[in-house]
């Protein structure tokens, strides 16, 4: 119940606005921010009461009712901890998103409705338990998305969101036909459950079912060669849309691989797996060089997701605990380090309504907290101990080295290499709009920082922060299902390559009497928790 | 690692980077209203703090034990198996932790001082921001120097890196400071990369990267073991450690500024005087330094990487005083001066004689920080020119600043009996009489190291002379060097406790035997414990007394020459040589050319790839042709199609027609007779 609360708040905030008069401006932002914050304090209710002990159940706030019986689709939800990490990114940022777009003036109340109706989809999404729910809740996500772009963008907006839609729709209909042939070969049920545990398929029907399942995903990740929605997206779309879009949306699409695309089919999976790793390792490196050359900020950061997302596939790819965990916990990061970003970058565009860096530089000297705010963020986003940022590609480089993949020490340096690149790009960035002589006389009047954009950057730098230095209360929630995850993968392992295991980390060789777990357990760090 | 006694938990040490960290965060959020007098007593005040608790702790080491925090875990992650990656995070105060928090703290509680009056004239907010980021950077440092394992001691090196870029660039206005500041950052990125490839390794070799425990682990291991599982399968432990700390050394050569990665030091003095002298010459730069001596028990069980260090120290020592002997301006020279002496330092940490390296880390630490405090004064007084040829004759107008940095000059040259002299010395010596597994295995490392630093040693002398002969002796050359003026005691305050430190800094170093000899080597001796009997092959090394003499006439003769062409006789060579040889003579000046080198190599290919990549293969393969080609094709079929349902009813009747034919003939024709 607390669960469906969460998830359909929002929906129900949405309905009551549709009620109000559209004239008044105010009271739909003032409408639209208690919702969200309201689903922000039940929310938490759900991170206080989930249980990561090792006996928990998988999915907990379960909540099972009949939909179209006949068919076999439930209304199935639950929350496994890497799906509760995602709610809580979801329901904590949208009240900031929704803060920081009080600055909107038309429309506002159709704004306001699909925004709350978003945050609906996003959660259902996290907590579908039912293929097919889980299709509803992915695709309705496009709805709102498609407005929000295509009312509220700007110059070639008509363009990019129609790319946006096809684009991603296309990708999803593969899905939901491998979908309807999962279900006729499980049992006859959409539950995630039944068809995880029940499908039975020849090695060549699951690795199509993979690829179905896997582009769609990629896509919305969105992996490299299938990125190119994304800057334009990104780029049209109005600073709520482009911080849901980075912070959330393409979480989906990591998310899907870790709850959807690995574990139903586990040996298809494997079989794949040095293609999408190595194409996550391309897309690090490769993003990054898109960043070198861009002229657009809005264009720049998002250039930069599709490198930071090329780092949580490669955790995901690795299949050590470390790897999955490390790419969760990146997933969050992401979200807000690129989410603060496009927050930024739109306070920006408030001011002088323009995205090109050459309009910018020098500006430090009149917006400084704007400018201190933009570093911080800078350093996480580059990784810099500290910052939530270093923990998470900590984790996966060092989990992709230690893993099994072959070739995994080669990945792990490619993506290393990864970090040099981001320094140069985000740096450069700093340095061509803040830093330098004041090369603009409009720059000159440029305000700082309000009181409401000082409240939507602050929670997000206190994340960036927290997350860095005291990073285990967010990273402890994900462990049963990353340990579920690499069982799972294991036994598959085995079956393809008994003997020669691929997955799972490799125990240090050298460490105390060649047994690492004795060593580990006589760490003084190990035990102090 | 504590084998001169039992560790006892001191929590207190995180007042060594807690203070420092508490002032940068009262100077950072509330600096602007406090005023400057205010900043200055916060920010003065928590390094004074430190700097007591270095000391207290100091005089603790001293009776024999070592100091650490119970360490704490920063995260952990365990896969279904129980076994993972635990990393925690925890100080070590051991000999040499204590030698270099007293350094940080003591030089840096100077340098803050000094600060107080040279930054006078920033406004409200540049001095609050100044004093930020300095404690800051004083917090990140010890954080690198007391971490008691690879991932603190990460930490530390990244916050140092992340202080730098913002004190290189702390006059962001100025496009020029700004990009000094992310050259630098990025260059020791580069590094970085190195650091995180020899950090993996070491810890799918050991699965900890605390300092204590790998010690004890490697202590166990032997250098020829195969190794059995993991990513070195198949390697030797001694192999696999060659490419752990291989990678360490490229962080080394990032942060420390050897080659090939020093090309960001002499930028860095972009910075204020007084950031070059704490960061860029007296602490951060040294970092590599000491990683090389934290993790030399690792280094000792690779003989290949330690030639590596000796050889690529030595030819940065050389390489960078030649660039020296060209510049101009007066911080540069101090800058390429700092990259010769820490090529110095990895002389010693490379060729197995630790403490003569730290010990030339102590010292350079006295002598180039009061070189930088005194460039700083000149500045003060020439109005921020830093062009030795406008200055001249500065000695008769600002006293102080002319003996403390004769002094210095003195030290760092090598002339007995100030501190310069017995720890390079030492380091010399060790690399040429070095007897152990290293020499062994690489018996042509050490003469050579022997040679080319002594070479430097000539160069430092000959440059150093040339300096301080263009600035403070013969005629003021300008105007503004006529209205040079002393600046206040509170800068040349510290100046004169630093000179006094170049000087007595050479009682740490005494060769020879009885009470006073060697004072330094047998205190930090039972830290490098591990390292050395790695190293040993039995007889101890002999000493001889010949390279003190020859190191002393090198300097002498070195040192004369300078200032003979400077400020002597021989005044009119320097002029005759650059119109002899005018395009050698442009070459040096241009500092041989590097930074011209790697633009053309790396930064403009790489910029090069990217347009092409983004233009030829995102924007136009991608994106126009695979993309909207999809679409395309799409719409093209599309249009075929709709002439199937154009709404003319007489097509759609003769369509109708055809396929009943079709399908009439086909049942028939099946089931037909």
């Amino acid at each position: 119940m607390l669960l469906g609360a969460v998830i359909f708040l929002p929906l129900a905030g949405a309905l009551v606005a549709a009620f109000l008069p559209a004239g008044e401006a105010r009271q739909h932002r003032g409408w639209a921010l208690f919702v969200s914050l309201l689903t922000f304090a039940v929310s938490l209710a759900l991170w206080a009461g989930f249980d990561a002990s090792p006996g928990a159940p998988e999915f907990q706030f379960e909540t099972r009712a009949r939909w179209i019986p006949a068919a076999g689709i439930g209304y199935h939800v639950g929350l496994d901890g890497v799906a509760l990490l995602l709610v809580m990114l979801t329901t904590a940022l949208t009240p900031v998103v929704i803060l920081s777009a009080f600055t909107v003036s038309d429309r506002v109340k159709e704004f306001m409705v699909a925004l709350l109706f978003l945050e609906t989809a996003m959660i259902g999404t996290f907590a579908a338990l039912d293929l097919v729910l889980f299709y509803v809740f992915w695709e309705a996500i496009l709805v709102p998305m498609y407005l929000l772009i295509g009312v509220w963008g700007s110059q070639n907006r008509v363009y990019a969101t129609v790319k946006f839609f096809l684009y991603t729709f296309a990708a999803s209909v593969l899905m939901l036909v491998a979908i309807l042939y999962v279900q006729a070969h499980a049992g006859g049920s959409f539950d995630y459950l039944a068809a995880r545990d029940g499908l039975r398929v020849t090695p060549a029907a699951q690795g199509w079912l993979f690829l179905a399942f896997a582009l769609a995903f990629a896509v919305k990740v969105p992996m490299f060669p299938l990125h190119t929605w994304l800057p334009d997206a990104h780029t049209e779309a109005p600073t709520a849309g482009s911080v849901i879009l980075a912070g959330v949306l393409l979480k989906m699409g990591t998310f899907g691989f870790f709850r959807y695309a690995m574990p139903l089919f586990p040996d298809a999976a494997l079989a794949w797996r040095p293609a999408v790793a190595a194409l996550a390792a391309v897309g690090i490196v490769y993003g990054a060089l898109m960043c070198l050359v861009q002229t657009d900020m809005k264009r720049l950061v998002a250039y930069s997701s599709v490198s930071h997302l090329g780092f949580v596939m490669l955790g995901l790819m690795a299949i050590t605990a470390e790897g999955l965990t490390g790419g969760v916990y990146q997933m969050l990061n992401h979200g807000i380090s690129t989410g603060s970003l496009f927050l930024l970058v739109g306070m920006l565009y408030e001011r002088r309504h323009t995205r090109l860096i050459a309009e910018y530089g020098g500006v430090a000297k009149q917006v400084p907290w704007l400018a201190t705010a933009f570093v911080v963020v800078t350093l996480s986003s580059i990784g810099l101990p500290g910052t939530n940022g270093f923990v998470g590609e900590f984790l996966i480089l060092a989990g992709t080295w230690l893993g099994r993949m072959p070739g995994a020490q080669v990945l792990a340096a490619v993506g290393a290499s990864g970090v040099i690149l981001g320094a140069v790009y985000m740096l450069w960035l700093v340095e061509r709009v803040f830093f330098g002589p004041i090369a603009r006389e409009e720059n000159r009047r440029l305000p700082d920082l309000s009181l409401r954009e000082a409240l939507v950057i602050a929670p997000m730098l206190l994340l960036i922060v927290v997350m860095g230095l005291v990073p285990q209360p967010f990273l402890a929630p994900a462990k049963p299902a990353v340990d579920r995850l690499v069982l799972r993968m294991q036994q598959a392992d085995q079956r393809r390559s008994p003997g020669r295991p691929t997955v799972g980390r490799q125990p240090p060789a050298l460490a105390a009497g060649g047994a690492p777990a004795g060593a580990l357990a006589a760490a003084p760090g190990a035990g102090s928790r | 690692m504590t084998p001169d006694g039992s560790p006892v938990t001191q929590p207190l040490l995180w007042a060594l980077i807690l203070l420092p960290l508490a002032g940068a965060a009262v100077n950072g959020f509330f600096g602007r209203r406090l005023g400057k007098p205010n900043v200055a007593l916060i920010a003065v005040g928590v390094m004074a703090g430190a700097f007591a608790v270095a000391l207290a702790g100091f005089l603790q080491v001293m009776g024999g034990v070592t100091l650490r925090t119970a360490p704490d875990l920063w995260f952990r992650v365990a896969g279904p198996d129980g076994r993972g990656l635990s990393v925690s995070f925890g100080l070590l105060f051991d000999r040499l932790g204590a030698v270099m928090s007293l350094v940080v703290t003591g030089v840096g509680s100077l340098i803050h001082l000094y600060s107080t009056s040279y930054m006078e004239h920033e406004d409200d907010f540049g001095y609050a921001r100044f004093f930020t980021y300095l404690n800051l950077f004083v917090a990140a440092m010890m954080t690198l120097v007391l971490g008691d394992g690879l991932a603190p001691t990460f930490m530390g090196w990244e916050g140092v890196g992340l202080a730098s870029y913002l004190l290189i660039g702390f006059w962001y206005t100025d496009p020029q400071k700004a990009y000094c500041g992310r050259k630098a950052f990025v260059t020791n990125r580069i590094g970085d990369f190195g650091f995180l490839i020899g950090f993996f390794a070491v810890l799918s070799l050991f699965g900890t990267a605390s300092y204590g425990e790998l010690a004890q682990l490697a202590a166990r291991v032997q250098p020829q073991q195969i190794v059995a599982s993991g990513p070195f399968q198949g390697w030797t432990v001694q192999a696999a450690l060659t490419l752990a700390t291989l990678g360490f050394f490229v962080g080394c050569a990032g942060k420390s500024a050897q080659l090939p990665l020093y090309v960001w030091l002499p930028d860095a003095m972009a910075g204020p005087t007084p950031v070059s002298a704490l960061i860029h010459a007296a602490t951060m730069v040294t970092a590599g330094v000491y990683l090389v001596a934290r993790t030399s028990f690792l280094f000792a069980m690779a003989p290949a990487a330690m030639a590596v260090v000796t050889v690529v120290g030595a030819a940065t020592a050389l390489f960078s005083a030649l660039i020296a002997f060209a510049q101009n301006d007066i911080k540069k020279v101090l800058a390429y001066s700092t990259v010769s002496q820490l090529g110095f330092m990895f002389v010693g940490v490379g060729s197995g004689a630790y403490y003569a390296g730290v010990l030339h880390l102590v010292t350079h630490a006295f002598f180039k920080a009061c070189l930088f405090l005194g460039a700083g004064s000149v500045m003060h007084g020439m109005a921020d020119d830093t062009d030795v040829r406008n200055m001249g004759g500065l000695g008769r107008r600002m006293p102080h600043t002319r003996w403390t940095f004769l002094v210095a000059t003195l030290a760092i040259t090598g002339v007995v009996p100030l501190s310069g002299f017995f720890s390079k010395d030492a380091i010399l010596a060790g690399a040429l009489f070095a007897h152990n597994r290293m020499s062994e295995a690489y018996p042509w490392v050490g003469p050579t190291a022997y040679a080319l630093g002594t070479l430097a040693a000539a160069g430092t002398a000959f440059y150093m002379m040339r300096l301080y002969a263009l600035t403070f002796s013969g005629e003021p050359r300008t105007a503004a060097a006529r209205r040079a003026h002393e600046s206040s005691p509170v800068m040349w305050g510290p100046l004169a406790v630093l000179a006094v430190l170049s000087a007595v800094g050479l009682v740490l170093g005494l060769p020879g035997e009885g009470p006073w000899a060697e004072v330094f080597r047998r205190f930090t001796d039972p830290t490098f414990a591990p390292a050395l009997r790695r190293l040993s092959v039995g007889a101890a090394a002999h000493h001889a007394a010949w390279p003190f003499l020859v190191a002393w006439v090198v300097a002498l003769v070195s040192g004369g020459l300078g200032w003979a062409m400077y400020a002597g006789p021989l005044r009119e060579v320097p002029r005759r040589f650059a119109e002899a040889l005018p395009r050698l003579h442009r070459f040096a000046v241009d500092k041989f050319r590097v930074d011209e080198l790697y633009d053309a190599m790396l930064v403009r290919p790489l910029a090069a790839v990217s347009r092409l990549l983004w233009r030829a293969g995102d924007a136009f393969l991608i994106d126009r042709v695979l993309v909207d080609g999809t679409a395309r094709a799409a719409e093209a079929f599309a249009r075929i199609f709709r002439t199937l349902q154009n709404g003319d009813v007489q097509r759609y009747a003769a369509v109708m027609a055809v396929a009943v034919a079709a399908i009439l003939w086909t049942a028939l024709g099946r089931g037909g007779p």
